[in-house]
């Protein structure tokens, strides 16, 4: 996209809205570029490069509300796709209306989550992807399966307000899975915001070393469990429960976060704060869809519902401001962080009697969002643990229990804290190691 | 795009691949044009539209796999685009062990395009709306027979336009309209809760709706939620005969049969993310269930959420036999996969959009037909449950462990349906399940479904379907 000037497109678009006489006009438009390395069975799979840019509009008419997205950011074109889209809004219906904020707002860019080392990363990624999967061969995992992501991204905004701003983030992330004998493998991961903190080599042991301990694997007995969550399996539970505090979720009958702002919806030492932009973080921006600003909100403090994620029209209705977390439709997280505890590793598993140690998981499905109950299978490492030891490892497992109760029966957290974004956590996640009472794990029976 | 446009750039794209090095090349210029609304609780969201185009070039170089996408389209944009694709292959072969080689599958020429009676871009605001507007109608304050505090109505019209190219001589144009429904439907009654999601889609125009009676089956599945929040008893957990409804079949088929036949799967290459596959290239032949475990994966179907009928690696794709008579028959292949095997490919290389490689996926799976009528196949049942609808499901990543929920379940006892049951769970192996197939009736339904895999992630429509399934002596469990 070489020669695109963002703010130039928007300033075209808003225009263009503004001669039209839209009420309220929103451009954003972004480009960003990626590069990827996947390897399987220790040998590169394929090398992605893909560079994009892409023009957001957001209209509002006489109440009359539409959102639509183009790649085709030629002027002319720009100048038809919006008008396109103001004709549009004459055949559609009054909805839920909020104006834009009346101030503008000029937002300077974060420079939080910024490492130019990774703009262009090509020429080192294979050497990266070699560094993790010889680091995992000399852990004792025979053969890796992973990828390895870099880019950058920058968005800008403008609004018919006036609102003008820009941001960019940079990310590289590394997820790679170790098999050793038979079906037993292990899971590293590396996500950072800077290529300073990004350890191959480390999440290549983690799978080497995971995978030479599920050798001898066997399927536990079914029942309740004390259960200590890694990182990453635990990410993967609480980015579900920041789509539960989305306040569009709540309307829509699937929340299970429903009619508890002020209520007890986990234990005393658990917390959950979103941050638009976050030290490390590898999401987020100064300022959401709608031009507020983003910010710090406490989603769940001291084990209580401290309120849901908004934007202009969900609070409108809730009556409370928005939290800066638009998504012109649905309200959504930027960077989730759960409140580290003052324990160590090694202290949580001496507290488990009898208890399971999860590293890795996927397939989280529900059976309802609206009583939050669902079940997730672990994979990976994952160990049998009694009287404060490791006796054995095992697999052919689920578990399943609602996120109330589970997040209630939370006892310990790790001082520790891990960023993990991958395959199965969209939203990046500042997360400890949890240890949590009661889990029910189940088997198949035949 | 225009069309001339658009070959003359993927045309150009594949040369310049090939003049900097590479032993193979292709592009693909796709557009996409989509309109969406949405009703939230009888509230109109903001009206969603997106169009958009860019190009997408693969390359083997020094037996390497590079892929490159942009969405600039000048000349010098997608031409530098093709260049690095090259020089990223090439660049990684410090950490390739096994070059990348394709099979000799004959390279397709055809212009394709599935049955559309009315022209899915005539799909704007006002016909979604109404459409959705219909169901409210149906369903809100109580009028299908039970509350139903949290209801969210999507409904879309999409295309896609294709062009295909590669330096084996393949030349494919392909224009793929589509018409898809989700709705979550949150049923409250007397402190009990249900959820139930429901999916349609079906490739064609704006007949889709009719055709798969949108309206009639959401308003249906409505009032069922009332009956099962009214009158669902606890569930039986012993072990008894299981009938499953095309759905269960459907989605059984998809998970345990189609998945870990992916041959891509079963050589490792998604092993860090979707995972791999309980089977190995050598369980070609193997024995998985009875003699009437019969499941098939057909992209050609017409009409079908997953009508593909030539692949994203120009070649023509075909109804494959995964499991046939209880034996592991075939695997979905692509053209790397098949070399590997011996074999030549059949067409699975699918891609969701410009900028996501083809890789090996699914299209319409289903357990094969018998010859039992629905009741006669009933009739077979002294002690059982049949499972109509789910909810919760999942399986291990190597798809040998699974558990489907149901949320419209029925005692049968002597060969007919009794009460509704409460929330029946099957958590039971691949092998348990196929070798547990007594046997099929010949009603066949399909549902809509987006299946995920790959990375970056890609949704792919497809069908999943099949007729009313009879397991026997499984053991059930209740949530």
């Amino acid at each position: 996209m070489r020669g695109l000037d963002l703010d130039d497109l928007n300033d075209g678009a808003v225009a263009a809205a503004s001669k039209l006489g839209a009420d309220d006009a929103v451009a954003l438009s972004a480009r960003g570029a990626d590069s990827m390395i996947r390897f399987a069975n220790n040998s590169v799979s394929v090398v992605n490069r893909v560079e994009e840019a892409e023009l957001t509009v957001y209209l509002a008419k006489d109440k009359r509300r539409a959102i639509a997205s183009t790649s085709n950011l030629d002027r002319a074109a720009v100048k038809k796709f919006v008008g396109d889209l103001y004709a549009s809004l004459k055949g559609l219906p009054e909805s839920e209306y909020v104006p834009l904020p009346d101030r503008a707002v000029k937002y300077a860019p974060s420079r939080l989550s910024y490492d130019r080392k990774l703009e262009d990363l090509d020429d080192e990624l294979p050497g990266l992807a070699k560094s993790a999967i010889e680091s995992a061969l000399s852990s004792g995992g025979k053969r890796s399966a992973g990828v390895i992501n870099a880019g950058k991204g920058t968005i800008s905004i403008l609004t018919s307000n006036g609102t003008v701003g820009t941001d960019s983030r940079t990310a590289i992330t590394l997820n790679i899975r170790s098999f050793a004998e038979k079906e037993a493998s292990g899971h590293g991961l590396s996500c950072a915001s800077s290529l300073a903190g990004f350890d191959p080599e480390e999440a290549g042991r983690r799978a080497g070393e995971g995978a030479k301990k599920m050798k001898d694997a066997s399927e536990p007995e079914a029942g309740k469990y004390q259960v200590l969550l890694s990182p990453t399996v635990a990410s993967n539970l609480v980015e579900t429960v920041a789509g539960a505090a989305s306040a569009f979720s709540v309307d829509a009958g699937t929340s299970y976060l429903a009619e508890k702002v002020g209520k007890k919806v986990a234990a005393p030492g658990f917390s959950l704060t979103d941050h638009g932009v976050a030290e490390g973080g590898l999401g987020g921006r100064v300022f959401d869809d709608e031009g507020v600003r983003t910010r710090s909100n406490k989603v769940i403090d001291g084990g209580v519902l401290r309120g849901y994620l908004h934007n202009l029209t969900t609070a409108k209705k809730w009556k409370t401001q928005s939290t800066g977390n638009a998504g012109f439709v649905q309200p959504h997280a930027w960077n989730l962080e759960v409140g580290k505890g003052d324990s160590t590793y090694e202290e949580m598993v001496k507290e488990m009697k009898r208890g399971i140690i999860l590293t890795s998981n996927w397939y989280t499905r529900f059976n309802n969002y609206r009583t939050g109950e669902f079940s997730t299978v672990p994979r990976d490492g994952a160990y049998l643990v009694e009287g404060g030891k490791v006796v054995k490892s095992l697999k052919g497992m689920r578990a399943g229990d609602d996120l109330q109760r589970l997040f209630s029966s939370v006892t310990l957290l790790s001082k520790q804290r891990e960023w993990i974004q991958w395959w199965e956590v969209d939203t990046p996640t500042f997360c400890p190691w949890i240890l949590v009472d009661g889990v029910n794990i189940t088997r198949a029976y035949g | 795009m225009k069309t001339e446009q658009a070959k003359d750039l993927a045309a150009s794209a594949v040369n310049r691949a090939l003049g900097a090095g590479a032993s193979y090349a292709e592009a693909r210029v796709q557009s996409t044009w989509e309109r969406q609304f949405v009703l939230k609780n009888g509230e109109p969201q903001p009206s969603f539209f997106a169009e958009g185009y860019g190009i997408g070039i693969r390359v083997i170089s020094g037996g390497a796999l590079g892929f490159a996408a942009t969405n600039d389209m000048s000349r010098g944009a997608v031409n530098e685009i093709a260049r690095k694709a090259v020089r990223l292959a090439k660049a990684s072969a410090g950490v390739l062990k096994k070059p990348i080689v394709l099979d000799g599958s004959k390279p397709a020429k055809k212009t394709w395009a599935p049955p559309e009676k009315e022209r899915v871009e005539n799909a704007d605001a006002t016909w979604l709306r109404k459409v959705l507007l219909d169901i409210e109608g149906r369903i809100a304050d109580g009028r299908a027979g039970v509350n139903l505090p949290g209801r969210l109505l999507f409904l879309g019209a999409e295309l896609e336009l294709r062009h295909y190219v590669n330096s084996d001589g393949a030349r494919v144009d392909g224009r793929l309209p589509r018409v898809g429904f989700f709705g979550s439907l949150t049923g409250a009654e007397g402190g009990a809760m249900a959820q139930r999601f429901i999916q349609q889609g079906e490739t064609g125009g704006l007949e889709v709706v009719r055709r798969v009676k949108l309206v009639e089956k959401v308003e249906e599945e409505a009032k069922v939620m009332g009956k099962i929040l009214r009158t669902a008893s606890k569930s039986p957990t012993d072990t008894l005969d299981v009938v499953l409804s095309p759905e269960l079949s459907g989605i059984a088929a998809h998970e345990s049969v189609g998945h870990p036949q992916e041959a891509d799967r079963v050589l490792g290459r998604e092993g860090a993310q979707a995972g791999e596959s309980y089977l190995k290239a050598e369980s070609l032949g193997r024995k998985i269930g009875s003699l009437e475990a019969n499941v098939s994966d057909d992209p050609t179907l017409v009409n079908s959420n997953g009508f593909v009928p030539v692949d994203d690696e120009g070649v023509e794709a075909k109804k494959r036999f995964l499991i046939k008579d209880g034996i592991i028959n075939e695997f979905l292949q692509n053209r790397t996969t098949a070399k590997e095997f011996g074999l030549s490919s059949n067409g699975a290389a699918r891609s969701v959009a410009f900028d996501r490689e083809p890789i090996i996926r699914m299209s319409n799976t289903f357990v094969e037909p018998g010859d039992y009528s629905t009741e006669e196949l009933l009739k077979e049942v002294r002690h059982g449950v049949f499972f109509k609808t789910f909810t919760e499901w999942n399986i291990d990543d190597k798809r040998l462990n699974q558990r489907y929920v149901a949320l419209e379940a029925y005692l049968i006892e002597q060969g007919e349906l009794k009460g509704l049951v409460k929330s029946p769970v099957l958590e039971i192996t691949t092998p348990k399940l196929w070798g547990s197939v007594k046997a099929r009736s010949k009603h066949m339904e399909f549902e809509a479904a987006v299946c995920g895999k790959g990375d970056p992630q890609q949704g792919a429509p497809v069908w999943t379907g099949g007729p009313e399934t009879l397991l026997a002596g499984i053991k059930l469990g209740a949530r």
